[in-house]
């Protein structure tokens, strides 16, 4: 594996994108599959496309029953026990070769803060291996195939997972190790690459996102509301929190609380901060510049909150900022997107309650005038 | 291990794996080899047959492979080799008897799955015949080709299920075997029915044997035939039935000249077929024991 990683590396010089180390890794595999296939034509030939109907297999040699002597027995040919040996190992190096990419893709394409499931990365690499030998002898047999359903059909294989696109991933292990086992690994390993970069892509443009998901402070609001309600009227009890949280959990909580209330403001003043600025960016120190810039001169006050730096898809900044009335949303946004053009790849602003709150108080005295 | 010692591996590898190389050139000259190894084998047996009385005993068993699980008729070719194919494909395979080497096989077009129960070859035509008498005719193809098929139906679906077939040189027609007769109410026979070039149902005609003349001695109640070839010898009919595990010689005026149990052991014999050098071949379907043909010394 070292040796492998080495190569990956000399190929995508050191990239960390993974669609570059993906590519890199399958023309790596291009290569020592058409040398293999250069040596031993025939029993690449037999693993690569032989499920896919009649291909010619060239002569086979017959069994003598009668004979004990060395050539009575098979020499070579599909039936001949090196041969099976041999199409076994390469049908199971087969499914690994393929399902490997998907593993590290099934790793890297996580959503933001996701954690991969070690399980799951393990089965994945094992379902493979164990489709394609039960395929292997399976095939053909109805006999065989009733019995493994029977034998299968003891053995319970049920698991929660936690995301249903895991499911997915096993699915194609299953289509991998079928198709060593049928020896059509040439279906498997167009199947495995463009699954792989489809994956790739619709993670990198964070694909399907809903546009009409609440924003974070919305989801936070009224929960946050309710823990602090200055009437006292707690719908979350303390007791229930003294039962739920470790001193542990408490500190940690309290100082983030306290940097919250400093980024906040005092009590009798209002928020310092109303809004949350989100760009994502591949060139963050050139974004940043040009987006201060703008925040400088719409924003009554802004403050840079955080920078997520990702691997193989744009970077996030977040910056607090609070409005200027005579600001809209609108307005800024497009200010952000004409000064740092060509640098940031998206931005977004997500309003806080207490915007939301003056809108709608806004909206009400409107209504009253008309 | 750094990188430069996986080169220098690789690079003294380089040789041992090229001198291994799996080429279809290498795999022929190794194949020539075994087959003169084996036809020496076989001349051996048959040489040990000949003087032997006992003509039960077989002289080689080649063991089928998986698609041939359900091995159906055989016909002879001029080459010395066998063509055979498996009971719900239209693959047919050719087999070197003499080497146990399965040369190659073709495919109808479109891959057809019918109820096939016979082959017979008739000059560059091959005759495949499915259970219901119809016959598809095509020409010898390639190693793995798909070759086109004319369909040929001669109208007799019910009056008999087929199961043998075999081509009358010097007559130039179709040898067809009844196995069962469809009609309850038919007198106790074997029937055959004869197809001379060109194909045509008004010239077909029968020949009914009665079932007494051909059980014999034999503690048969029925004769339901398997396969049909011809003697190249003789010309008579050569018949095998499966299920009552007998073998029958008669004219082709439909005089019986022997009748009796077939040969060895056979649990499913489903394909006949007589070389010009007289081996007598019988096909096994898969059953108990795994598909095979059989070689006997055949002594007319």
């Amino acid at each position: 594996m070292p040796v492998l990683k080495e190569m990956i590396d000399v190929i995508t010089m050191k990239s960390d994108r993974p669609v570059r180390r993906l590519v890199a890794y399958y023309a790596i595999v291009a290569v020592v599959v058409f040398g293999l296939a250069y040596f031993f034509p025939l029993q690449i030939a037999r693993i690569a496309a032989k499920g896919l109907g009649d291909v010619p297999e060239g002569p086979t040699v017959l069994t003598d029953a009668l004979s004990s002597s060395p050539t009575a027995s098979v020499s070579f040919g599909p039936g001949s026990l090196p041969d099976v040996a041999l199409t076994t190992v390469l049908i199971l190096i087969g499914a690994l070769v393929l399902i490997l990419p998907v593993t590290w893709v099934y790793m890297s394409a996580r959503p933001s803060g996701g954690q991969h499931n070690q399980n799951v990365v393990q089965t994945l690499i094992f379902l493979p291996i164990v489709v394609a030998g039960i395929v292997f002898i399976v095939q053909n047999s109805l006999a065989l195939a009733f019995s493994l359903a029977g034998v299968v059909g003891a053995v319970r294989f049920r698991t929660t997972l936690r995301d249903s696109r895991d499911l997915v991933y096993v699915f194609l292990a299953i289509v991998v190790g079928f198709s060593a086992g049928v020896q059509s690994l040439a279906v498997g390993a167009v199947i495995s690459i463009i699954f792989n970069f489809v994956l790739i892509v619709t993670w990198h443009y964070d694909y399907g996102r809903n546009m009409l998901m609440p924003t974070a402070s919305a989801q936070w609001s009224r929960p946050l509301q309710a823990l602090a309600s200055p009437t006292g009227d707690h719908q979350i009890p303390d007791r229930d929190l003294i039962l739920s949280l470790t001193p542990e959990n408490a500190a940690a909580l309290a100082d983030r609380f306290s940097r919250v209330q400093k980024a906040v403001g005092s009590k009798k003043k209002k928020p310092r901060f109303d809004s949350i600025l989100t760009v994502t960016t591949d060139k963050v120190p050139e974004a940043q510049v040009q987006l201060e810039e703008v925040l400088e001169a719409m924003t009554k006050r802004w403050s840079l909150d955080e920078i997520v730096t990702n691997t193989g898809k744009p970077s996030e900044i977040y910056y607090l900022m609070r409005l200027k009335k005579s600001v809209p949303r609108d307005l800024l946004l497009t200010a952000i997107h004409e000064n740092a053009e060509g640098l940031i790849a998206s931005a977004d602003v997500e309003t806080g309650a207490q915007v939301e709150d003056d809108k709608g108080k806004k909206d009400k005295t409107d209504g009253v005038k008309a | 291990m750094t990188s430069r010692r996986w080169l220098v591996v690789l690079l003294c590898a380089m040789p041992w794996v090229a001198a291994c190389r799996d080429t279809p050139k290498a795999k022929a000259s190794e194949l020539q080899k075994l087959a003169e190894t084996r036809k020496k084998e076989l001349e051996r047996r048959i040489a040990a047959a000949d003087v032997h009385p006992d003509t039960s005993l077989p002289i080689a068993m080649w063991m089928m492979p998986s698609q041939l699980r359900e091995i159906s008729g055989l016909a002879p070719t001029s080459r010395g080799t066998v063509l055979t194919h498996d009971d719900n494909s239209g693959r047919i395979s050719e087999i070197d008897p003499r080497t146990g080497i399965l040369v190659k096989s073709f495919s109808l077009l479109g891959n057809q799955k019918q109820d096939f129960e016979a082959i017979a070859i008739a000059g560059n035509d091959i005759f495949l015949m499915a259970s219901d008498g119809k016959l598809f005719k095509f020409r010898e193809g390639a190693d793995g080709q798909q070759v086109s098929f004319i369909m040929f139906d001669p109208g007799l679906s019910k009056q008999c299920e087929f199961e043998g077939l075999a081509y009358e040189a010097d007559t130039k027609r179709l040898v067809m075997a009844c196995k069962r007769l469809l009609d309850k109410l038919a007198p106790k026979e074997v029937l055959l029915y004869r197809m001379p070039f060109p194909l045509n149902r008004a010239t077909i005609t029968a020949l009914k044997v009665p079932l007494q003349d051909v059980i014999g001695s034999n503690k048969w109640t029925k004769f339901r035939p398997s396969d049909i070839t011809i003697d190249p010898i003789t010309k008579n009919y050569v018949i095998v039935a499966s299920q009552e595990k007998g073998l029958l010689v008669m004219t082709p005026d439909g005089d019986v000249v022997r009748s009796g149990p077939l040969p060895g052991d056979h649990q499913q014999a489903e394909g006949v077929a007589i070389t010009n050098d007289s081996i007598l071949l019988i096909s096994d379907e898969a059953n108990v024991n795994p598909a095979a043909i059989t070689l006997y010394k055949w002594r007319p």
